[in-house]
């Protein structure tokens, strides 16, 4: 029992970094700015969140140095893409190996080292105890040791459901995103709609990088984003941007990698284990595609 | 005078599109701009509306003079229009689209109640019923005008502009929208309309300007003149007809029988038959998008069909590959010359190559012969009048016409015993036109089977030996050449009976 | 009036391939430039220690070389699919099979070393083809994207290896002291790439140069290459002209899984004589490979000359940390910064800009 509450705990935390990611990618695609930076982007944040909390202990401005790092590169990320016409893989793969190197630059910089850092005498940020299940057994473990973030991803997945369907700004954005030339025929400034609204939205990148770095204790590792910017994009790419939708998809990448992780220890050795949640991801879009593609013809057949 | 344009002049690289022209508009008027493709009557709308800027000349919009950076002035000054391309979000509602970038608010919010009660007034006042709630992707072509038409109206604007308003129409709904433009008038709206067709401009306009080759070369009252006259002012000389023989008919070479496709869940061809002899011309005539398009993809293997045979020179090739249907015997001048029929992007030389790449003497054994590519491009150049600088050109940087030419060279060369030819002359010059035409004709004489799609009435009326009408995916209707007049032809076209119309 | 503007049309395109990668370049080592001023160190020195570590003697020139050889791979691999349409980003995973592949050939095939060597090349580019189609399948029967599919594969691709030279292949004599990565067993001598002459680089470089003219006459000169390009510039015209879209979505995919295959068979055979964990992933050859192919535009040439450079960045970024105390990492910036500023069409826009603004001044004169 105890073990399932774990279990639920831990995929909860490993949803909630992805949905943030997924949530950004969602108002990019919705705009139609098409953005693989998120990893990098996740990287860079997770990085400066830690370095911020390091030198200056105050969570508060950590988080809001994740948050403008982030919304930093998705600036621009978005620049180039819309505004110079870059090709957007290669723009998204350009700041990827940056983040990657700068990353690992500062790190054997400040630290001396490549791999971890870990001070111990650095907390990470506050945890949040809803004040009645606390008492409660079984749920007390199930949402244990969350932060303020963790709760705040779902909240910001609802926030941004309403904000992109109940909102007039949000009705802007994705009737942009459905015909460019037509928001701009009507005098829309579609440039800078798409640079703004990204770049707001990289704002949830860098809670999510918060996540990684401060998440449980304050440490770093290289390249501790671990393709969670891929899999978010995965994510983001099977729900088709809704921010509702992104929960759910959001979820079972979350769950394959705490199943993945809460296998360890068994017969199967770390490495195989690691795959699933990459080989889940693919599943997952095959067997969407698969099951959409055999919808249609059965409506064909049927006529 | 709701607006004015003195000496506007306008050039792209060396083609001088609209050269000093100078035109005005009347309140309450419908005022028509008449003139060929290519003649400059939709740049000079385009500069009106803010999406061109004129090299010189100035405009005056109720008596002060503006510059148009983009439509938004345009819009803020009155000025509204209605573009060929509609310009609709697909996903979204009639409402959403007709509000969009002026939307009706609660706070931050969206007010949708209020949105589609506004949008249904609006459609009540001016008698253009639409379903407010109902998704454009669900519209046909004739209600997404409408909600064009709403979209300027809801920005109040005075003056509005129709570019080819008809282009997309069936004749029906053509009419319908003639009457609209005469209430919009009437409520004192000041309308502009761009066309060519002149039978419209007879039935709407009170004054005509003619066009060509950029400048207005006439300003007539509608009481004061006739189509014939408008026609020869437009084109320049008496237009030419077509001497056409008799067809020598031979075998079948194309046949399609009991065709069937199913799209979506929606049955988009029904048991279509027809054929084509050797030596004849036959056209399929219909309002766009009830077929025609998905019919030619079944026919030269683009699509697969659901059921029913495609006969190629007597073998069946339904389902077959596009390869292996083309060296049955069909050649294909495609309905899009950019989508379809052409890499933009590729040169001169590797777009007159498609289709022949595995063939001697262009390549042997998988290698390619490069002097013997460049002579055929250079060749289908000379013989078919494309101006090019030379065949290592990119295809995007030839004129659409010179580009139609070649695809037409392309596909003609192949010397097949069938041709597929849609929409030949689709937005390209006269010159063009007839040289494509009169290539067709040649084509019939050598004893070819042809089958050609237009949306063109005339066109098809013009060429054709035999005509099939197709109206949703259905063959509705067969006739030889002389045996129908383009009323009847036209009330088939929208599933009209030849009883409805004596 | 033609020819003139024949002549602007020309000079823009040589303009826009020559000058946007020196622009590039040079931002990009401007930019490496601050970032090497901040830690305190001058960058002049920093740079002529990396020129000189990466081409100064002929053991740094064939050190680079050595280098290059699975970046020219990869590129070549990214050149092919690229070209073709297909934004396949699996030269990663392909290159990582390809080299754990040889490396079970070159151990365990019972046969004699000089037959070794091409079985092993063999398999590696059997093994990156098969990875290749994967991705390939999955985008022709799910409609998988490229993207996520071959980003997925990469990080499958590499815990499947690392759990091989972890546990199955694990070379028991290696790796005492708990510290290196895990290898596979050592590849007897007669089984590894020789160099070509005492003190060269190795025969895998020689064979990459014959990949690269191979990729050079498929796309120039043969109906595969013209094929290719069309499916690449408008796959509707491809198709429509009869062009078999499957058929070459799996040619294109499997040629592009064998040079990958082959980048890690060179990097086993010809450098490090096993599998070591992390070979490919951590050096990000792929991924280096897919900048140089860029740079180049996808020409096979271009990218060959490419990848010497950026594996001389590499190199010569290795004597910079030695002599200098320089973190190598700088070389990864600069390599993210030439890519960004490479996927801009900036030059483009400048010369669009310009046009437009002189137009506006025409019309506000009159």
């Amino acid at each position: 029992m105890t073990y399932l509450a774990q279990v639920i705990n831990s995929t909860i935390r490993e949803i909630t970094p992805i949905l943030l990611v997924a949530l950004c990618a969602g108002v990019c695609s919705k705009v139609q700015v098409f953005n693989i930076a998120l990893e990098g982007t996740l990287l860079m944040s997770a990085f400066f969140a830690f370095l911020t909390h390091y030198f200056l202990h105050n969570i508060f401005l950590s988080v809001a140095a994740a948050m403008l790092v982030a919304m930093g590169m998705t600036l621009i990320m978005s620049t180039f893409i819309v505004r110079l016409k870059g090709q957007p893989m290669i723009v998204g793969m350009a700041l990827n190996t940056f983040a990657r190197g700068f990353t690992t630059f500062l790190l054997s910089v400040i630290f001396k080292t490549k791999g971890a850092v870990n001070p111990s005498d650095l907390k990470g940020l506050t945890k949040f105890d809803l004040p009645l299940i606390k008492r409660i057994p079984f749920l007390s473990t199930v949402f244990g040791a969350l932060t303020v973030i963790d709760y705040l991803a779902f909240a910001l997945a609802i926030v941004m459901f309403v904000i992109m369907y109940r909102t007039v700004i949000g009705f802007r954005l994705r009737a942009l995103g459905i015909n460019r030339a037509a928001a701009g025929s009507l005098g829309i400034n579609v440039a800078r709609y798409q640079i703004l609204a990204t770049t707001l939205s990289g704002s949830m990148i860098g809670l999510a990088g918060c996540l990684l770095s401060l998440g449980r204790n304050a440490m770093f590792i290289q390249d501790i984003s671990g393709a969670r910017g891929y899999v978010a994009l995965a994510a983001n790419n099977l729900c088709k941007g809704h921010p509702l939708g992104a929960m759910i998809s959001s979820a079972l990448f979350g769950f394959t990698t705490a199943l993945a992780r809460s296998l360890q220890g068994t017969a199967i050795r770390q490495q195989l284990l690691q795959c699933i949640p990459y080989i889940a991801t693919i599943a997952a879009m095959a067997f969407y595609n698969a099951y959409a593609r055999s919808k249609a013809r059965r409506k064909n057949r049927s006529l | 005078m709701v607006f004015e344009m003195r000496h506007i002049t306008k050039t792209y690289d060396s083609v001088v599109a609209n050269d000093d022209v100078s035109l005005h508009l009347n309140r309450g008027e419908i005022l028509s701009i008449v003139g060929e493709n290519g003649a400059g009557k939709s740049t000079i709308m385009k500069i009106l509306y803010g999406l061109e800027r004129p090299d010189s000349g100035e405009i005056i919009v109720d008596g002060k003079p503006c510059r148009f950076r983009d439509p938004s002035d345009a819009m803020a000054a009155g000025i509204g229009m209605v573009q060929q391309h509609f310009m609709l979000f697909e996903d979204m509602t009639v409402a959403e689209n007709i509000v969009f970038r002026n939307e009706l608010r609660r706070g931050p919010f969206m007010d949708m109640n209020r949105t589609v009660e506004t949008v249904r007034q609006i459609s009540e006042r001016y008698e253009l019923k639409i379903d407010p709630l109902a998704r454009i992707a669900d519209c046909p072509v004739g209600l997404r005008q409408r909600v064009e038409i709403l979209k300027i109206l809801y920005q109040n604007a005075g003056i509005i502009i129709f570019d080819e308003p008809s282009a997309v129409l069936t004749p029906l709904e053509v009419d319908a929208l003639l009457e609209t433009i005469r209430g919009l008038a009437k409520a004192g709206k000041s309308i502009v309309l761009i066309t060519h067709k002149l039978q419209e401009v007879m039935a709407v306009s009170d004054r005509v300007y003619v066009m060509r080759q950029g400048k207005v070369v006439a300003e007539r009252l509608a009481g004061e003149t006739d189509i014939g006259e408008l026609a020869v002012l437009m084109v320049g000389h008496p237009l030419a007809h077509y001497q056409i023989d008799p067809p020598k008919t031979g075998a079948t070479l194309l046949e399609t029988r009991d065709l069937r496709l199913v799209e979506n869940g929606r049955e988009v061809l029904s048991d279509v038959s027809l054929h084509v002899n050797a030596g004849e011309i036959v056209g399929i005539a219909g309002v766009s998008g009830n077929g025609q398009s998905e019919l030619i993809r079944c026919i030269t293997g683009l699509e697969k069909v659901t059921g029913g045979r495609v006969l190629v020179c007597g073998k069946d090739m339904a389902n077959r590959s596009v390869r292996e249907i083309r060296d049955a015997g069909l050649a294909h001048i495609s309905e899009d010359r950019y989508v379809w029929g052409s890499a933009p992007a590729g040169t001169l030389e590797e777009n007159t190559l498609m289709a022949r790449q595995d063939e001697t003497p262009y390549s042997s054994r998988g290698v390619m012969h490069p002097r013997a590519i460049r002579e055929y491009a250079l060749r289908l150049i000379r013989d078919f009048n494309v101006k090019a600088s030379s065949p290592a050109q990119k295809m995007s940087e030839l004129s659409g016409g010179n580009a139609q030419k070649l695809i037409v060279a392309r596909e003609m060369s192949l010397d097949t015993p069938v041709l597929i030819c849609c929409e030949p002359t689709r937005g390209i010059d006269v010159g063009a036109m007839e040289a494509i035409h009169s290539r067709l004709l040649q084509r019939r004489s050598s004893g070819a089977a042809i089958l050609l799609v237009s949306s063109e009435l005339t066109e098809i009326m013009s060429l054709s030996d035999r005509i099939y009408v197709i109206f949703e995916g259905r063959i509705v209707g067969e006739f030889e050449r002389g045996s129908m007049d383009d009323k009847h032809l036209g009330l088939l076209m929208v599933g009209g009976s030849i009883a409805d119309g004596q | 009036m033609d020819n003139e503007r024949n002549w602007r049309r020309t000079l823009l395109g040589v303009v826009d391939t020559v000058t946007q990668p020196l622009i590039a370049v040079l931002i990009s080592f401007l930019l490496g430039a601050v970032v090497i001023l901040v830690i305190g160190k001058n960058p002049l020195l920093a740079y002529g220690e990396m020129i000189r570590g990466a081409f100064g003697k002929q053991v740094y020139l064939m050190n680079t070389l050595k280098r290059a050889t699975p970046i020219i791979m990869g590129g070549l691999a990214v050149c092919v699919a690229w070209r073709s349409g297909y934004e396949a980003m699996g030269g990663e995973g392909q290159m990582i099979l390809g080299a754990m592949a040889a490396a079970l050939v070159g151990y365990y095939l019972p046969a004699p070393g000089w037959l070794r060597i091409p079985v092993a090349l063999l398999a590696a580019a059997a093994a990156g083809a098969l990875y290749s189609m994967l991705s390939g399948w999955l985008f022709e029967r799910f409609d998988v994207t490229f993207i996520i599919s071959t980003l997925m594969l990469n990080y499958i691709a590499n815990y499947f290896a690392a759990y091989l030279c972890n546990y199955p292949l694990r070379d028991p004599e290696a790796n005492v002291y708990q510290m290196q990565n895990a290898q596979t067993g050592k590849l007897p001598a007669e089984v590894t790439l020789p160099p070509v002459m005492k003190g060269w680089v190795h025969w895998g470089f020689v064979l990459a140069l014959i990949a690269v003219l191979v990729t050079w006459f498929l796309f120039k000169k043969t109906s595969f290459g013209y094929k290719s390009r069309m499916g690449g510039l408008n796959p509707r015209f491809a198709l429509y002209g009869g062009i078999n879209a499957r058929a070459m979505l799996y040619l294109v995919m499997i040629l592009s899984g064998v040079m990958a295959g082959l980048g890690g068979a060179f990097e086993t055979l010809g450098s490090k004589g096993r599998y070591v964990d992390q070979m490919i992933f951590s050096t990000g050859y792929a991924w280096t490979g897919m900048v140089a192919a860029l740079l180049a535009n996808m020409n096979p040439v271009g990218t060959l000359l490419a990848s010497v450079l950026l594996a001389g960045l590499a190199v010569g970024g290795s004597t910079m940390m030695l002599n200098m105390d320089i973190p190598l990492e700088v070389c990864n910036i600069i390599e993210g910064i030439i890519t960004l500023f490479m996927s801009a069409r900036m030059i483009r826009i400048a010369a669009g800009n310009m046009k437009r603004r002189k137009q506006a001044k025409g019309g506000g004169k009159a």
